[in-house]
């Protein structure tokens, strides 16, 4: 007894592999699912705002309103002077009553340097969850080793093993594995389009359920025994359980229904960084780096062509002037409704604070804008509505962006390489803001980011890592 | 969620839903309860549910402390006689540290 295996789980190790696996599968359906889950059209209380898709929009919900935005640029709407307050930029893809309903005056010159000024305090807002989420995925790989261990096992959705041997077929079967990957994120994404077509909320809210309860019990208990064993800490089941369980419970309250901003925040970037941990374990080398790529492509196509499922979601949640199941979605400000007395579509107006409630619960951690700001935008007296647009981001985009980091930080182990990709995708999503404030349409948030952060991680490595190495060993300072 | 933006019945109905949430062996809930209404129950102007959210803050925080005295004493217990007890004590581990008694 004096020396025994730290894993008292040794026997279990292959069962819990394989639930391991099976939880990933799942997991990733609900992800992929969700994650393609747009906050475009949050909802008229967020419409205005920029909502991003879960993977990848930075998105000003925009699109169906735009004719009537531009039709009533004059009256300017609040959201240009809430900008004047620090509010998001609204730009949004209000409901067109609601656009019409609150409008206000606003020069152009203005609500061009508002937007601008605007800008610059949302990005601030999204690099910090995202630095937060990324710290905690390189902090891990760091430390723990497990989740840079290789294992044999692989997730479904990367059927084709790379065999470490021969740089053709590893290159082939990790574009295969792409495919496969790729193919199953389409497809997921279709379905979710039809039953949100064919209003199957209850379905969706359901497995967003599902999913955030995998993430929230099983993965952090997987994470935690990790830990545990990493730093030699005994541990009890009974403490253990106790542990999991609050995790677990007060996130799902958090989460999916009303909880404090900032907690609600901390937990969705706790769990994309289980999520992106998990892709760092089970995705094969190659098959990562390709699938990167390759989900920043998808995500391309699918926000920016016309016939793209993302554009199709948000285009029908706009004509049913309801917002988008708030999944998976980090918001930096916080949107709040407050009933909605909608004299003109008493329907949606149901449906939207029915989503409401669901929004507020879900996923779209929504931060107060600025507390002490006072101005928050009042609707007409029709409606006691009232909204504070913020900057949203996907956890899809997330997950990605730490997942890119994650690799290079266990690759190799150097810091160098680590921290030009994070820059890197800081970067990129600096841009996409920009862009986003510029365009006023959805964005996809992967693009930019993960080019620059898969260029800077190939140059780097390659490049700027021997070239360090050898001024070190010449003691060659510049 | 921004409390300063709802009615205070719903603040008071809030604070007393996870009052009696924290009852499902949920002290982090208490605590989070503590946390987020501490404000509004001591240190905002009185309003009329401002005392029920006060009794309810106060009765959180006192579980909240029995829970944390009934934790430490069965952890501090638990790793220090873990090791002597032998077998349960492997029963009850969930890890068990390599290279110690």
């Amino acid at each position: 007894m004096i020396i025994m295996s730290s894993n008292i789980l040794s026997g279990v190790d292959t069962v819990l592999d394989v639930g391991q696996s099976w939880i990933t599968i799942n997991a990733l359906i609900w992800l992929w699912a969700f994650g393609f889950c747009h906050l475009l059209f949050m909802n008229t209380s967020d419409s205005e705002e920029d909502s991003y898709n879960e993977r990848s929009a930075l998105v000003q919900c925009e699109s169906p309103t735009i004719p009537s935005y531009h039709q009533d640029h004059d009256m300017s709407l609040p959201q240009e002077t809430d900008t004047k307050r620090g509010r998001p930029v609204s730009s949004g893809l209000d409901e067109p009553g609601l656009v019409e309903r609150e409008r206000a005056a606003t020069p152009d010159g203005e609500e061009e340097e508002l937007t601008l000024k605007y800008g610059a305090k949302h990005v601030i807002m999204l690099f910090i969850p995202v630095t937060l989420c990324m710290v905690v995925v390189v902090a891990t790989i760091k430390s723990v080793s497990f989740y840079t261990e290789k294992t044999s096992q692989q997730l479904i959705y990367t059927p084709f093993k790379e065999d470490p041997n021969s740089v053709g077929q590893r290159l082939l079967y990790s574009l295969l594995n792409t495919i496969v990957m790729i193919s199953v994120i389409v497809v997921m994404t279709i379905i979710l389009v039809v039953l949100y077509k064919y209003r199957c909320y209850k379905f969706i809210h359901g497995w967003l359920i599902l999913s955030s309860l995998m993430l929230l019990f099983w993965f952090s208990f997987m994470y935690l025994g990790e830990v545990f064993k990493t730093y030699n800490v005994a541990m009890d089941y009974p403490t253990l359980a106790m542990i999991i369980w609050n995790f677990g419970v007060v996130g799902m309250i958090c989460i999916h229904w009303k909880g404090p901003l900032r907690l609600q925040q901390a937990y969705l970037i706790v769990i994309s960084a289980l999520m992106a941990l998990i892709f760092i374990k089970y995705l094969p080398e190659w098959s990562a780096w390709v699938i990167l790529a390759a989900i920043s492509i998808y995500d391309l196509i699918a926000v920016l062509c016309p016939k793209g499922p993302l554009r199709m979601l948000v285009e029908t949640a706009q004509e049913r002037n309801e917002p988008i199941f708030p999944a998976l979605i980090y918001s930096s400000a916080m949107v709040w409704m407050v009933g909605m007395a909608d004299s003109n579509n008493p329907d949606s107006a149901d449906e939207r604070q029915r989503n409401e409630g669901g929004a507020l619960a879900q996923e779209g951690v929504e931060s107060e804008d600025d507390v002490a700001l006072g101005g928050r935008r009042r609707c007409s007296a029709e409606e006691d509505l009232e909204e504070d647009r913020g900057v949203k981001l996907g956890l899809g985009d997330f997950i990605f962006y730490s997942v890119l980091v994650g690799k290079a930080a266990a690759n190799g182990g150097d810091w160098n390489t680590t921290l030009a990709c994070f820059v890197a995708i800081l970067i990129g999503l600096c841009l996409t803001l920009l862009l986003l404030a510029i365009f006023k349409k959805a964005l996809p948030a992967l693009p930019i980011s993960i080019t620059f952060g898969l260029v800077f991680y190939f140059s780097t490595d390659n490049l700027v890592r021997p070239f360090m190495d050898s001024l070190a060993a010449h003691q060659y300072y510049i | 969620m921004n409390l300063e933006r709802i009615p205070n019945e719903e603040k008071l109905s809030l604070c007393r839903r996870y009052y009696l949430g924290g009852f499902a062996f949920l002290p982090f809930l208490w605590l989070v309860n503590v946390l987020w209404f501490f404000r509004e129950a001591f240190l905002k102007p009185t309003y009329t549910e401002q005392l029920q959210i006060k009794s309810y803050v106060k009765k959180s925080a006192l579980g909240l402390i029995v829970w944390v005295a009934v934790l430490t004493t069965w952890i501090t217990i638990f790793q220090h006689f873990r090791a002597q007890w032998g077998e349960v004590g492997d029963y009850l581990s969930f890890t068990i540290p390599l290279g110690t008694a």
